[in-house]
């Protein structure tokens, strides 16, 4: 049996999304608008979408960028700012160029990219790629900078060699901001997906949902939006079990954490 | 002795009685210049030489800030001294190597290991197989008193437990020379007494050689069997003290013991001196 405390803990999430819901519901029927659906009816849109075979498609194809984008940003930032924390001249000579790329938003630098590359899957995974990238290399350079310098002592005594350094210590214990920004980056790559796909409309869930709403199909819009949102949650809440895993050793006991699992 | 014929050679060689005053650690004429902030050059350590004899415990006592854990530090191969050079048997310190194992006060224990991977660490790295390294760790645990911790992570234990895991994760690849940075600066009053009698009683098992920097002067008197006294500003050495008492050493009887008394008041004394004689600061 769960204590009460413990049961109102685990439905608090499900009670939220049915509060929400509901008031989407009380808008809607107030409101009497025709391009503002009530909940119910966007929510008995959402099969129709999932059971079409291009639908599912094209929906499958944004998760498919939008994996490949996060994936090679990771691979590709992690290293870059763990080096950075590390390294003043590396530091020196990226810090510039990272501070004039940070304000821009990537979606603005889709037409150059699209002029350049097309409006393929290229285009899309790039501007993904470029999206999750700064915070992932801003959280690893934080945490880089900020492993103790007699940690790294302790590990040169011990006849590790630099680049083991950087792998076997600064990483692991860099590895739960990392972890943060890689979150941060999840997130930013589901709205950069869907953004890639408004701007350049061949395919993908982004395409769905603007195509709904050129054809004035305001159901399929909203069930598009809960469709991208619970992709989000989902996608969050496993990477938020992972990163509780992986970092449990830096974890306070009896933390609530920030999401939705 | 019973003669051993000649299947191990080391049996017939004569056995040479160990040279009580071999020199380990040469300090030649270190100095060491650092710049602050205000871009002014601050002379933190000023042409310190030093010899350290094998197996013995030499405690540096000074003030803070007098640059005693920066000399550590290049016994250590972690600082290059901006002029001088320090030796470590006869060759120069080029940089950190498992020869010299520091233990830091601030303990910089792995957090993502648990205590049995922390301790193993440096065996492992050092190419033992898993299997024995385990079972040296475990050993060691048990000597610092850590038995049935293996598997918590440091952020679950107290200071002075944590400082336990890291003179064993030090110990366990084997350096010749322990460099402790005021190790137990950071506990209270009585873990600090309890780690200090515990250090004596694992040191008197092997007699490494160690090299101890502290700003307390019972725990130099208590532990060392020279103590190096620094002065600030620059850092220099203002004396070095034989602490010719014996060992075995226990707190309770030392305590009452009146050479004891006398080497921590003559060293008291001293200090003070220094601080009315010294430029005003």
């Amino acid at each position: 049996m769960m204590s009460p405390a413990a049961l109102a803990r685990r439905t608090a999430p499900v009670f939220a999304c049915i509060g929400l819901l509901a008031i989407w519901q009380i808008a809607s029927l107030a409101l009497k608008n025709d391009s503002f659906p009530t909940a119910i009816e966007a929510i008995r849109a959402i099969p129709d979408i999932l059971g079409d075979k291009e639908a599912l498609i094209n929906i499958l194809a944004s998760l498919r960028r939008m994996a490949i984008g996060f994936g090679v940003a990771v691979l590709f930032s992690i290293p870059l700012g763990l080096l950075m924390g590390r390294s003043r001249a590396v530091a020196a000579f990226f810090n510039p160029l990272l501070m004039i790329i940070y304000p821009v938003p990537k979606a603005a630098l889709m037409p150059i990219i699209m002029l350049w590359l097309g409006v393929g899957d290229i285009t899309k995974t790039l501007v993904i790629f470029l999206g999750v990238s700064l915070p992932v290399i801003y959280h690893s350079f934080e945490g880089a900078k900020a492993v103790e310098e007699k940690m790294l002592w302790s590990g040169a005594a011990m006849g590790l060699s630099p680049l083991q350094r950087l792998v076997r210590i600064v990483l692991p214990a860099a590895l739960p901001e990392i972890l943060t920004g890689c979150r941060t980056g999840l997130v930013l790559a589901l709205i950069t997906m869907i953004t890639s796909e408004m701007i350049a409309r061949q395919s993908g869930a982004g395409n769905i949902l603007f195509n709904a709403l050129d054809m004035g199909q305001y159901d399929t819009v909203f069930a598009m939006i809960v469709i991208v949102g619970a992709m989000g949650i989902c996608l969050d809440a496993a990477f938020e079990r992972i990163r509780a895993r992986l970092v449990r050793w830096s974890e306070p006991q009896f933390d609530l954490p920030l999401s939705f699992s | 002795m019973k003669v051993v014929p000649s299947r191990s050679s080391e049996w017939v060689k004569p056995v040479t009685p160990q040279k009580p005053a071999s020199a380990i650690i040469e300090i030649d004429q270190v100095s060491q210049v650092f710049q602050t902030s205000s871009r002014k050059d601050h002379l933190a350590l000023s042409d310190i030489s030093l010899t350290i004899e094998e197996r013995a415990f030499v405690s540096i006592l000074g003030p803070s800030g007098c640059g005693k854990s920066t000399l550590l530090y290049i016994v250590g191969g972690f600082v290059s001294p901006t002029s001088g050079a320090a030796k470590m048997k006869e060759k120069a310190i080029t940089g950190p190597g498992p020869d010299r194992g520091p233990v830091f006060q601030e303990f910089a224990l792995f957090p993502w290991k648990t205590v049995l991977g922390n301790v193993m660490y440096g065996p492992r790295q050092q190419g033992v197989r898993a299997a024995e390294a385990e079972a040296q760790s475990r050993a060691l645990i048990e000597m610092v008193g850590l038995k049935g911790y293996e598997n918590f992570y440091p952020k679950e234990l107290s200071g002075g437990m944590k400082q336990r895991v890291a003179l064993a994760r030090t110990l366990a690849y084997h350096p010749e020379v322990l460099l402790m940075d005021e190790p137990f600066g950071a506990l209270d009053a009585h873990t600090r007494t309890r780690l200090q009698n515990d250090l004596l009683n694992i040191w008197e098992r092997d007699r490494k050689t160690v090299l101890f920097v502290t700003h307390s002067v019972d725990e130099a008197v208590f532990l060392s069997d020279k103590v190096v006294m620094m002065s600030k500003s620059p850092g220099r050495i203002r004396q070095v003290i034989d602490i010719d008492l014996p060992r075995p050493r226990r707190r309770s009887e030392l305590l009452l013991d009146a050479r004891y008394q006398k080497y921590v008041v003559d060293i008291e004394r001293m200090f003070d001196e220094s601080d009315e004689a010294g430029s005003p600061s």
